[in-house]
């Protein structure tokens, strides 16, 4: 070594960082050195006085080598941006930074360095004798085009070593460490992406989330056996080198590949679940103890008993809206259900149960409060027409009557009402007796109704068909008090349904001018009435509307109709007497009738040769014994027409005034009633509660359609409310192939829902066009 | 709906309706997965008339053409079926064919939910989107005032303290002479607060409860979670677990028989014991959990007869002024652990906090002070409540904290933000500003439902039915057809993933303020806004 020139030597070309005994600025000491290299000295000595960053950048060199041998104290960034050719040695220690940037530069510091030793270092080498600070080898890197740069540490490191290191090469040698105990410091290498750590004896941890161990093979160990060589003879410490050069005594550190990091090894929440939470609490976790329901996660489409709707099938569970409607209680929808299946005599038959007036009410009197409910007409649909059909039964057939079982009962009446309840009492094999006090069976049929409403010979073959069958007692006189005892003695029941015939008087003088209408119209009908060339009806209702109807058929030229009110009357007759040119005036207060017509309140008069009142009728009922009540003129009776003497019964005008079909439905009910009481039993109510017409889908219909051309369209066009029509639109559009139709005994037949396979969405309820599907929720679930 | 219908005054049309469904025939393949899974039946299949009519091209042959038929969704328009927005069609569609709409217009529903009398009562947040809390950034970056830390490299604990901390000297003193110093806990700064048990369904609930021990036991974060006031489970009570728990109590007192019955199997303390005056999403309005949501589960933890609907009264009965009914429940809630767990009030942001405030620096017993504020989220609750009454929790914290400041008690008694935090999905950002503003934690509730479970909620009123136990989530339903959708354990992941991040984007914040091992509680120099009088009222920074 003894031609190597010492440092003080004239081979080195001597730097100071003081000038006259006060230190120099860094800047004129950088000035200095880039000076003498440029002029050619290749051997430096700098007496350094804190001076930062000495030894760096020393471009001018080439790549020649210069040696900058320092002593005294440099300052921070000892060798910073270094370039290759450069090597500085320090005797003692070394400030902040040593190394900084390094680019080439082989820096050798003999004791101790501060922190931040090799911060993002890119080249070269650094050796350092002693320990480190804080942040060594941070942000270094290894650019590809160079060998990767080096830190050599004979001692230990500091805290946060080797943070976001992307490459080079530490060698921590840990002799006589300042930390023995742990030569990486606290938290090292959190960050590292590249490079290798070498280094020897204890550590603290390191960030496992970016390095690993890695077994020093063969080529490391040589690397690493000669690079100890040349850094222990760097700063003076050969001696070492058997001491340190111990295979077994190394471990080294690499970074992770990115690969690497993604399968670090943690405990998941599922095993953390079953190993630590379930251990705790003891199987089935939380609320193990509690419910042993399963609680596993299902899929959001579910079947089975986990769908939270159901479909069912409700075939015939609620009544159709024209059914529900009846007062008479026909069941049309089914009627039309037959017809529908080619069965139009049963169809026709069927209302016989009901009725035994189908052709004269439903084919020609009744207002149809059928048609009026019907599902179509609040889809903006045509109603089915019920009055064809009505017609069509004219030819029904009656049913097989059962024998007489046992049971009298006394009807008085001969009207729509007694008929209906005796028809209905012989159908339950009741013997009933119709008491005819008119002398003529029929009541309003044949007495009041004008022709032009109803064909004769409809009322005439549906009576006939009721003489056939019913035996009856006309009465010659005024039915009194004491014969009706008698009747009631002698029958089980007695059933009143006298009907109202005794018209309301009026309270203002001249009301004797003036005609009931029933009187008129039962005149009229028999052909005995007349009346003048004007006529003035009281009373605006559809008695009224007849009435007036009647007398432009008798002659009169002029009909007026007053009320005190609004005109109630609607429908067929209220239609037919504006077409026959009545006039309505309302409101409007009579004060007197005179013989020359009407004075109203106010003054005006209103000629008129014949005066009619039609403002509603009262029955008769002086025959009734006391133990019948009354109330304001009408027979009192409970909602199965039972009055207040048990034996006795009312139906019909007598009871409430109202339509025919009312009466007929009265008279049902009460032979119903009759019999389960004969019986003992309760009276069966068959009335099951209305369909929501919102369940039945019109949309499948032609609103195009206004008229029918005869019963099998109608059968075809009714929307089957409630009714299942057999049509397996819910099989076709079931989206599961859930639902299956199941032929059962004879002619029957269901529909069913495979549960494995239904999601519940309700598209066979809301496909089916008879509302018979529905939805309903899912039983609760524990 | 048929058109011939009669018009009522709550006749509706779509038109009408906040969300609208928009269907396409093209895309639908009537697989019926959209009707079956709609929470509210809005939508059903429906048979659609369509004619066929074809302008004549010869007058000679002029013709009606014909009416045929198709199937189609169609959407209810009666208002007890009105779509809620969930969206839930949308989601299980295989082809994208339908999809609620928000009105583009204010809707009329809003003037026909209150069919017999009865208001609209829903969950979620009141309906108002953003908050002052977004306005409010961070303005002060350090890079070279202080010692700028690495949030991604950097440790940091980032822990708070829940529980009375007394001066050193009066620590001393009050050890010398009672033999006793205030429980105090340290724990992480952001709270799940309280949703109950029978709010919640099983499984969310129990998906919070692990996610919560997880996080303590698995990664070290110290995590607390507010039971809500609905009992507790026995097991709960009797495990480890229970450490990373805060008991409530509130008026309703449901299942605390069950809690003290357990009290001497515990094998540790709760955290600590929240007493629940108010709650911010509805000051003045108690909770109702519906007789259908009291199964024989839910009636076993609250004490109760299953299928009864239980109100948790507005008010506690037995508490009538500040001074006495606070002094009077941290008292009793303190004795039934032997003083060893903190005990402090959770009241609604109100104009009155600061009186509640100043009577707990007076007691030594009280642990702190929770604050929940008018943006918080409920599982049900009249709309009325929800969306008009309530205070915003930023300037109620900033009163509070400035209060103890000038009581020289900022150190002492912490205070506890909560309502509407994360509510635009800014959850650190939201807790950093309202930690700067002097809160020394945050509670939050709805963004855990939301982030952790998939909660379709919004403040434009989507969903929002929390209250009638069909939450199409799972998450406050009570029906195992609804709540097996949820998966416990993928709760307590996204649980867990909630927090690891919200921790990193909490460490973005603090570490340019050179804080890492103390929250910068107070630190309110660090905040800015561009509203000068939100800067005047919360004194702080106003920047443009």
């Amino acid at each position: 070594m003894s031609d190597i020139p010492q440092p003080g030597s004239e081979a080195f070309h001597r730097i100071s960082g003081r000038l006259q005994g006060e230190r120099i600025s860094s800047r004129l000491l950088e000035e200095a050195i880039q000076r003498a290299v440029a002029e050619g000295h290749r051997r430096l000595h700098v007496e350094a006085f804190g001076q930062h960053g000495i030894g760096g950048r020393l471009r001018s060199a080439d790549g020649t080598p210069v040696l900058v041998h320092v002593s005294g104290h440099p300052g921070q960034r000892l060798g910073g941006m270094g370039f290759p050719g450069t090597r500085i040695e320090v005797d003692g220690p070394a400030s902040d930074d040593v190394g900084w940037l390094n680019a080439g530069a082989e820096i050798i510091v003999c004791g101790n360095a501060g922190n931040g030793v090799a911060n993002a270092m890119a080249q070269g080498r650094i050796y350092i004798g002693g320990n480190l600070g804080a942040r060594a080898m941070t942000m270094t890197k290894h650019n590809p085009r160079f060998e990767p740069p080096e830190l050599w540490v004979l001692g230990s490191v500091g805290d946060y070593f080797g943070e976001f290191m992307a490459g080079g090469i530490a060698v921590v040698c840990g002799h006589e460490a300042q930390r023995p105990d742990n030569v990486l410091g606290h938290r090292p290498l959190v960050g590292m992406v590249g490079g290798k750590v070498f280094f020897r004896g204890p550590h603290g941890g390191y960030s496992t989330a970016d390095a690993r161990p890695a077994p020093i093979d063969d080529p490391d160990w040589r690397w690493l056996e000669e690079g100890l060589a040349r850094f222990l003879r760097a700063v003076g410490r050969s001696e070492l080198l058997r001491r340190l050069a111990v295979r077994e005594d190394w471990q080294l550190l690499v970074a992770r590949r990115p690969s690497e990091k993604k399968t670090l090894s943690v405990r998941g929440i599922r095993e953390f679940h079953r190993e630590c939470w379930d251990a705790e609490l003891g199987a089935g976790g939380l609320i193990g103890d509690l419910s042993s329901a399963d609680r596993g996660r299902i899929p959001v489409i579910t079947t089975g008993e986990l769908r939270r709707f159901v479909p069912v099938w409700e075939n015939r569970v609620y009544a159709a809206p024209c059914e529900a409607s009846c007062p008479t209680g026909i069941p049309v929808q089914r009627r039309w259900q037959l017809i529908r299946e080619g069965r139009i005599d049963e169809a026709v038959d069927l209302a016989l149960a009901y009725t035994p007036f189908p052709a004269a009410v439903c084919g020609y009197l009744c207002p149809h409060l059928c048609m009026q409910s019907c599902t179509r007409g609040a889809f903006g649909l045509a109603p089915v027409d019920t009055t064809k059909l009505g017609q069509a039964s004219l030819r029904a057939r009656p049913p097989e009557l059962p024998p007489l079982a046992g049971g009298r009962v006394a009807v008085v009446g001969g009207g729509p009402a007694g008929i209906s309840v005796a028809w209905q009492l012989r159908r339950r094999g009741i013997e009933a007796v119709l008491y005819e006090l008119q002398g003529r069976l029929g009541g309003k049929f044949t007495r009041v109704i004008p022709e032009s409403r109803i064909p004769r010979e409809v009322i005439e073959t549906e009576l006939e068909r009721v003489r056939r069958i019913l035996p009856q007692v006309a009465l010659q006189q005024p039915l009194g008090r004491e014969e009706f005892l008698r009747l009631r003695e002698e029958f089980d029941a007695v059933v009143v349904a006298v009907g109202a015939r005794k018209p309301r008087s009026l309270p203002f003088p001249g009301i004797e001018r003036a005609v009931p209408a029933l009187a008129f119209l039962e005149e009229a009908k028999d052909g005995r009435a007349a009346v003048g060339r004007r006529v003035v009806v009281i009373g605006a209702g559809n008695v009224g509307c007849d009435t007036a109807t009647e007398a432009f058929r008798l002659g009169a030229r002029e009909v007026t109709l007053l009320d005190v009110q609004r005109p109630a009357a609607f429908g067929k007759e209220r239609r037919a007497a504006e077409a026959a040119g009545a006039r309505f005036r309302w409101p409007v207060r009579i004060r007197e009738i005179s013989a020359s017509g009407l004075r109203l309140e106010g003054g005006e008069e209103i000629p008129a040769d014949t005066v009619i009142v039609a403002v509603g009728d009262l029955p008769e009922l002086g025959f009734l014994p006391e133990s019948v009540a009354v109330d304001r003129g009408y027979i009192r009776v409970d909602e199965n027409f039972r009055t207040s003497d048990p034996r006795i019964y009312a139906i019909g005008d007598a009871v409430r005034p109202g339509l025919l079909t009312e009466a007929i439905g009265a008279g049902r009910k009460a032979a119903e009633a009759i019999a389960a009481a004969f019986s003992g039993r309760p009276p069966e109510t068959e009335r099951r509660p209305m369909i929501d017409r919102q369940r039945v889908t019109a949309e499948y219909f032609d609103p195009r359609i206004v008229e029918f051309a005869d019963v099998n369209q109608c059968g075809s066009q009714c929307l089957s409310c409630g009714a299942c029509r057999d049509c397996g639109t819910c099989v076709a559009v079931c989206p599961r192939g859930a639902i299956r139709r199941k032929g059962l005994e004879g002619d029957r037949y269901a529909y069913e829902v495979e549960d494995a396979l239904c999601i519940g969405c309700g598209f066979c309820a809301g496909a089916c066009p008879c509302g018979v599907w529905s939805l309903r929720e899912n039983d609760p679930m524990a | 709906m048929p058109s011939e219908r009669p018009l009522a005054p709550s006749t509706l049309s779509v038109k009408d309706l906040p969300w609208q469904i928009v269907w396409s025939r093209e895309a639908c393949t009537l697989c019926g997965r959209c009707t079956a899974v709609c929470p509210v039946h809005a939508i059903e299949l429906a048979v659609f008339r369509k004619r066929l009519l074809e302008p004549p091209a010869d007058f000679g042959t002029v013709t009606a053409g014909a009416t045929r038929s198709f199937y189609g969704i169609r959407q209810r328009t009666d208002p007890a079926y009105a779509c809620v927005g969930c969206a839930m069609c949308n989601l299980v569609c295989p082809n994208n064919a339908l999809r609620p709409v928000r009105t583009d217009e204010a809707d009329k529903l809003r003037f026909h939910v209150d069919r017999g009398g009865q208001p609209r009562r829903r969950g979620g947040r009141r309906n108002v989107p953003g908050t002052v809390l977004d306005r409010i950034k961070f303005i002060r970056i350090s890079m070279l005032t202080d010692p700028a830390l690495d949030a991604g490299r950097h440790e940091f604990e980032l822990r708070t303290l829940l529980g009375r901390v007394l001066p050193p000297e009066a620590a001393l003193r009050h050890e010398r002479e009672h033999g006793w110093v205030p429980p105090v806990r340290e724990i992480y700064p952001l709270v799940i607060g309280g949703m109950s048990f029978g709010a919640l369904s099983p499984n969310m609930w129990e998906g919070l409860q692990l996610g919560v021990a997880y996080l303590n036991e698995e990664l070290g974060m110290p995590v607390r979670i507010s039971t809500g006031e609905g009992g507790c489970p026995p097991r709960l009570l009797r495990s480890r677990f229970l450490q990373y728990v805060i008991l409530q109590i509130a008026s309703g007192y449901f299942g605390w028989d069950e809690i003290l019955h357990a009290i001497p199997k515990m094998k540790v303390d709760p955290c600590a014991i929240e007493i629940k005056y108010g709650q911010g999403a509805k000051p003045g309005d108690g909770g109702l959990l519906m007789g259908h949501k009291v199964n024989r589960l839910i009636a076993a933890i609250r004490g109760v007869p299953p299928g009864v609907s239980l109100p948790s009264p507005p008010t506690h009965q037995t508490q009538y002024s500040i001074e006495e009914s606070v002094a009077k429940m941290i008292q009793s809630m303190s004795m039934a652990w032997g003083f060893r767990v903190p005990v402090y009030p959770k009241i609604s942001g109100t104009s009155t906090a600061l009186a509640v405030l100043n009577n707990l620096t007076r007691n030594p017993y009280a642990a702190g002070l929770a604050i929940d504020g008018e943006d918080g989220g409920t599982g049900a609750a009249y709309n009325v409540s929800m969306n008009h009454m309530g205070h915003p929790i930023a300037s109620n914290i900033r009163d509070a904290y400035l209060t103890l400041v000038r009581l020289g008690m900022q150190n002492e008694l912490p205070l506890f933000a909560g309502g509407g935090v994360g509510k635009t999905g800014n959850l650190a950002a939201n807790a950093a500003a309202l930690i700067m503003l002097g809160a020394s934690g945050v509670q939050v509730g709805k963004y855990l439902m939301q982030a952790a479970a998939g909660c379709l909620g919004s403040e434009s009123d989507r969903c929002n039915i929390c209250n009638i136990g069909l939450c199409p989530k799972g998450i406050t339903s009570q029906d195992p057809r609804l709540y097996r959708r949820l998966d416990v354990d993928d709760v307590a992941q996204r649980v867990v993933d909630c927090f690891v991040s919200f921790d990193t984007e909490l460490k973005k914040i603090v570490a340019p303020l050179g804080r890492s091992t103390s929250l910068p509680i107070g630190m309110s120099d660090a905040l800015g806004v561009d509203d000068p009088r939100i800067a005047e009222r919360l004194k702080i920074a106003h920047v443009v």
